[in-house]
């Protein structure tokens, strides 16, 4: 007799509820700025075949590739997983989106056997390799990018291998936050299996078991009926990185998607070829893009687990941007090309669910600082949050001012510009809205943002920077025009200015430098002619499409 | 002499007077939306008619009342406020709406961006700018700041707020600029953010001042109304107003932090759950408070409510410390239906009052948790809200009906799943203001109030290990009472950005004290003069977290001469509590500190007893849905005995709940009337 369908119901709830609470307790315990800040952070539940049970809503692209984190993990541990192990994971080759994203793996057992995992996949503020804060863009070979994990055991039926977290830590910069986040990481995945555990003595293993089928299934169905509803076809889009940072410029990222049915298939195969630095985008990486783009055009309150994604499938083709062979570099493809993958098919099927599709969100533009406190003589390291880009248009309105990137959709948080102060040398003269840059369309992009931070050094300090989007702005749809692209520069005492590029290493901070990053507006929706009387008197009047005179300080 | 509560409902005002027997009186009056202190003198009528006095009288002989307002909440709720205008530093006129980058809901991209309190042209930038260590990097401009002053004179505005950056470390710039607003927008108040929240972090900051310039006005018209109202019926005491902290404030004290009043609603709740932790010696408590649309859930721990200070409401960021109530969108009203997936799912929509469950037979068609307790036979058609509602079988069944068949279920299991996915969101909602906040609920009482609760109690306290469950009689009133027992309270906090280990005691002595001397010369102000309690609370945090963590300092010696070191071990244990490891070779940072100055109002002079009797037998019999039908006897809660027990499965209704008790579950009559259930347990 199958499961009750109540039992499913609250199966539902409750798994939600557990994958919930260990995120909120990661939140909650992290130690870097780049987890409690930016949430850069997921938590989950999956069984041993890799299936995703149930996820937290927090990054989007890490959603798709944990089943490919749990395969490698199984392939190698399997039939010596024991109740008190715990699991590394982060080579992107073997499960993981990029270096940084180290995955943490707790096995979840009743009546003797393992029946699921309970997984936390947290970027690391640092992760080793040739430069700080993991993001490398000089890297031509994984190897310069941090030091690579695979499948591992950190304990051993609850006992800690201690000489192997010494290895991981003594490869990091920050070792001791570095433990701090690890075992914030490790709290949240043991909070999930003892969650999940006394869910299924409660309800009987059987019983469970067959329950999570059931939600996985109606998660199928709640996709396939929504898919159903669009016109079969093929649908083409395509979405055009800036350059890899070595000197080759408009990398392509071509989707070609096939809706029959209720089955999509994404065929990224005829992308540009793979790139010498780390935009090149890790198999995982790359599938996961396709689930979010799936997740952002079907329902937000259907669940993110293995059945809502059953009816995707992608096509790729090794030695390609989006299939780059073993050893290429991949830091940056968490954002890009992964943005790019999830234009290029949103791009595609605009068309074909038009009130669905949202236009271009901004591009990410980072920037991390490297510097001593002269307040106290400390070294500092700095990663840049503020002057989020805007949010793309839809249907449904404007988009969001200054609410970040495709892959990330308002979920990063900047913080208290007070904080910074307190903490770092840095003065904000100026954090506003960047009027005018988002896209002009029948619903208008979201604006960026204007930051103004002057870098109160009395040492030179070095900065990198890792991002794309200084050329291409957030895609418009349904003829909605692109948003401005981002303008970053640093500009010194002496009023000499030098524009920052995407990609660069080892940019020297001079003392009382002025880092000015005008960021990118979201893509319009829809064509501008059919934007109201109404929508346009207010943007005048609220000023935000009339670029100010460059005011303030 | 007597003391008054009066608790304003969205449906009903309730009045309550405790004469100095300490005997208690009620009334009820329809609530008056458009102008609430027209209801609460109609019920003060009722009140001295129940008393067998006339109003006048009543008043004269008064010597406190306590008020519960939702003015200030339904201003902010209905986006029927002032129009505020705001003046900020040059170069962050955008903070409000930036939101720290974050949005509320990761996956939806179609959702459109909320409407900032204050649009962008009434939020001006002014020249000035202090440093983060209070050093004044750029003077206040007067040029810069009149022209923006002449700005929100030609827009209008009716209120203004003011935050600068590092306001929190110096305010001389917002005093400033006070000064000048008094001078050339004469009569327009003035809200400044280094006196409503002198707390670093500027969006907590800035939205916070500008949700008490934007209800404040709304507020201090009807408190100055209702004071009037007051005076002119013959009182001369003292008006007092619940806070959203759980204590009560003057008049003049509400109205200039009208922020602090904006969560209040729920406090009455709150104060009724201290009442029943005295009266009962429980100090544990959960108080659960299921409503039509949504379920408000908070901790009493030690006879002491939890206080959060990172509360919202309708998208708003309100920072002062309010009590920790989570609300979660499930009540008797909340929807069921089967999504695409086949999977039934229960709330957050709700059918609310009008036109309600579709038993109420006012054209609602979709099933409700209420058409689905009816047709398990927990409620009586017949005898629904006192018997002055007939329920509607037919329309349960047919709404229903539907549910079942979606599930291919028969009626009583499609019924009997709502309950348990409402009880299981309800048994998370639990878990979210124990679990997540490091305490253990198993050891707790779960409180029920409102009218649904009674029905869920018991399923969701043994979803959590709880074994004990208070009912009292009857709620409302016993919010108004527990009003009466709330103490003056002043909430008080700094900014104190250092690492532990580099600050100085006595530094750190100074500046508690200093804001102990304030709260004092407060309760002073407010015309008070009895014993005094003061409650110390540290915000902190390791390094780089971005939470901090509220350390309760009042257990440690406050002259003890390793007063840091205890602070930062204090912590560390809070921290493990809370997140299960601690830090221990790391020195916290201190970030926050705060002070509870608590002016002690003597407790009205508790009920008498009601005697103990023989069992009261039950008046009838229904046949329940619990897993299979069975037979349950049913009580009738206002009849029941003092001492008398009553086993389960069983039903105790009265006028405005009913209560079911499952098998194993066995309720005491208290002294009071109140059912105190114990549940069996392992």
């Amino acid at each position: 007799m199958p499961v009750d369908p109540i039992t499913v119901s609250v199966v539902q709830h409750r798994l939600h509820g557990i994958v919930e609470e260990m995120g909120e307790a990661m939140l909650r315990t992290s130690y870097s700025q780049i987890l409690n800040s930016s949430r850069d952070f997921s938590t989950a539940l999956a069984d041993p075949r890799g299936r995703l049970v149930a996820q937290a809503e927090h990054v989007p692209i890490h959603v798709g590739a944990l089943p490919f984190a749990v395969r490698a993990v199984q392939a190698v541990f399997e039939g010596r997983i024991r109740p008190g192990d715990v699991f590394l994971l982060n080579d992107p080759y073997r499960g993981g989106n990029h270096l940084p994203d180290l995955t943490a793996f707790v096995p979840v057992f009743a009546d003797g056997r393992h029946l699921f995992w309970s997984i936390n996949r947290a970027h690391q503020s640092d992760i080793g390799g040739a430069t700080h804060g993991a993001y490398n863009p000089a890297a031509t070979e994984i190897w310069q990018e941090g030091i690579r994990v695979p499948p591992l055991r950190l304990y051993d039926a609850g006992t800690l291998r201690e000489d192997v977290l010494d290895l991981l830590a003594l490869n990091v910069r920050h070792p001791r936050d570095f433990k701090g986040d690890l075992a914030a990481m490790i709290g949240s995945a043991r909070l999930g299996a003892r969650r999940l555990e006394a869910l299924l003595g409660e309800l009987g293993t059987e019983t469970a078991l067959e329950a999570v089928e059931a939600v996985l299934d109606g998660a199928e169905r709640r996709v396939r009926a929504i898919l159903a509803g669009w016109p079969d076809g093929v649908y083409r889009g395509e979405a055009v990185l800036d350059d890899d940072g070595h000197g080759r410029t408009d990398v392509t990222i071509r989707a070609t998607v096939t809706k029959r049915g209720s089955d999509l298939e994404v065929d990224l195969s005829e992308s540009d070829p793979e790139c010498a630095g780390f935009v090149n985008s890790s198999y995982p990486n790359s599938y996961s893009a396709c689930v979010v783009a799936l997740a952002y055009l079907i329902d937000a309150d259907i669940p993110k687990n293995d059945g809502a994604f059953r009816p995707l499938s992608m096509k790729v083709r090794e030695g390609t941007v989006v299939h780059p062979r073993e050893g290429r570099p991949v830091t940056l493809c968490t954002n890009h090309c992964g943005q790019e993958i999830i234009e290029a098919i949103v791009k595609a099927l605009a068309p074909a669910c038009p009130e669905r599709a949202m236009a271009g969100w901004g591009r990410r533009f980072r920037v991390a600082l490297k510097g001593t406190d002269p307040r106290n003589g400390r070294p500092f390291l700095w990663h840049l949050f503020q002057a989020r880009p805007g949010g793309g248009a839809s249907s449904a309105g404007d988009g969001w001012p200054a609410a970040g990137e495709w892959q990330a959709a308002g979920g990063i948080k900047f913080g208290s510009l007070e904080v910074h102060e307190v903490r770092f040398p840095l003065f904000f003269a100026r954090h506003e809205l960047r009027p005018g840059s988002g896209g002009d369309g029948e619903h208008r992009g979201g604006p960026g943002a204007i930051l103004e931070m002057r870098i109160e050094v009395a040492e030179p300090a070095v900065a990198n920077t890792a991002g794309d989007g200084v050329r291409h702005g957030a895609c418009g749809i349904l003829g909605g025009k692109d948003g401005a692209p981002h303008d970053y520069r640093l500009r010194s005492a002496d009023g000499s200015e030098r524009i920052l590029r995407t990609k660069e290493v080892g940019i020297v901070v001079r003392p009382g430098d002025l880092l000015v990053a005008r960021s990118g507006g979201g893509g319009g929706w829809g064509d501008p002619a059919r934007r109201s009387a109404a929508a346009r008197a207010r943007d005048a009047a609220e000023g935000y499409v009339q670029e100010a005179p460059e005011g303030g300080r | 002499m007597i003391r008054i509560g009066i608790d304003v409902g969205g449906t009903f005002t309730d009045v309550v007077g405790v004469d100095a027997s300490g005997r208690l009186y009620h009334a009820k009056a329809p609530s008056t939306p458009q102008d609430q202190s027209l209801g609460v003198l109609d019920g003060l009528s009722r009140l001295a008619e129940a008393m067998d006095l006339d109003r006048a009288t009543l008043l004269a002989r008064t010597e406190r009342i306590v008020h519960g307002t939702t003015v200030a909440t339904n201003a902010l709720l209905e986006r029927k406020g002032a129009r505020v205008g705001l003046l900020t530093t040059e170069g962050h006129r955008d903070v409000l709406e930036m939101r720290e980058g974050l949005k509320d809901d990761r996956y939806d991209l179609r959702q459109p961006p909320p409407e900032p309190l204050v649009p962008r042209r009434l939020r001006l930038g002014v020249r000035e700018r202090i440093r983060a260590d209070g050093r004044v990097e750029v003077p206040l401009d007067p040029a810069s700041l009149e022209a923006a002053i002449a700005r929100l004179r030609e827009e209008k505005v009716e209120s203004v707020a003011v935050c600068y950056l590092h306001a929190w470390r110096d305010a001389r710039h917002e005093r400033a600029t006070r000064t000048a607003l008094e001078r050339l927008l004469p009569g327009i108040p003035v809200s400044l953010s280094s006196e409503v929240l002198p707390q670093i972090k500027e969006f907590e900051r800035l939205s916070t001042t500008v949700v008490n310039a934007y209800v404040q006005p709304a507020l201090a018209r009807y408190l100055g109304r209702l004071e009037e109202r007051l005076r002119a019926a013959g009182y001369a005491g003292p008006v007092l107003v619940m806070t959203s902290h759980g204590g009560v404030a003057t008049i003049e004290e509400i109205v200039r932090l009208a922020a602090g009043a904006v969560l209040s609603g729920p406090a009455g709740g709150i104060a009724a759950a201290r009442q029943v932790a005295r009266v009962l010696a429980a100090p544990d408590l959960v108080p659960f408070d299921m409503g039509g649309t949504s379920t408000d859930i908070a901790l009493v721990r030690g006879g002491r409510a939890s206080v959060a200070a990172d509360r919202r409401l309708a998208g708003q960021r309100i920072a002062l410390s309010s009590l920790d109530i989570v609300s979660i969108g499930a009540g008797g009203g909340s929807i069921a239906r089967v999504d695409e997936g086949g999977i039934l799912q229960v709330g957050p929509e709700s059918a609310g009052a009008d036109p309600g469950p579709a038993c109420y037979g006012r054209g609602g068609v979709q099933a409700t948790v209420t058409d689905a307790d009816l047709l398990l036979g927990y409620l009586d058609a017949e005898r629904f809200a006192g018997g002055r509602m007939r329920l509607d079988r037919d329309a349960a069944e047919r709404a229903v009906g539907r549910i079942a068949r979606a599930l291919h279920a028969d009626l009583a299991t499609a019924a009997a799943g709502i309950q348990r996915v409402i009880d299981t969101k309800m048994a998370e909602g639990v878990r979210l203001v124990s679990v997540r906040r490091g305490v253990d609920p198993r050891g707790f009482a779960l409180l029920a109030f409102g009218g649904a609760a009674g029905l869920h109690v018991s399923a969701v306290a043994r979803q959590l290990g709880m074994s004990r469950i208070v009912v009292p009689r009857l709620a409302s009133v016993l919010s108004a009472y527990g009003m009466l027992a709330s103490d003056l309270r002043v909430e008080l906090a700094r900014s104190h950005v250092a690492e532990a280990h580099a600050l100085d005691s006595s530094e750190l002595r100074a500046l508690f004290a200093e804001l102990e001397r304030e709260g004092r010369a407060r309760l002073s102000a407010a015309g008070f003069d009895g014993p005094v309690r003061v409650h110390r609370v540290a915000d902190m945090r390791y390094g780089e977290q971005i939470f901090e963590v509220a350390v309760d300092l009042d257990p440690i010696p406050w002259e003890t001469p390793d007063l840091l070191e205890r602070i930062a071990a204090a912590f560390h244990r809070r921290h493990e509590e809370l997140y299960t490891y601690a830090l221990p070779d790391r020195a916290p940072v201190l970030v926050n500190v705060r002070v509870a100055v608590v002016g002690e109002l003597a407790d009205p002079p508790e009920e008498p007893a009601r005697p103990a009797g023989a069992p009261v037998p039950p008046r009838g019999r229904r046949s329940i849905f619990l897993d299979g039908w069975c037979e349950a006897p049913v009580f009738d809660l206002e009849a029941l005995a003092p001492g008398q027990t009553i086993d389960g499965p069983a039903l105790v209704e009265s006028a405005t709940t009913t209560v079911l008790l499952r098998p194993g579950d066995r309720a005491r009559v208290t002294a009071e009337g109140w059912l105190d259930i114990v549940l069996p347990t392992g």
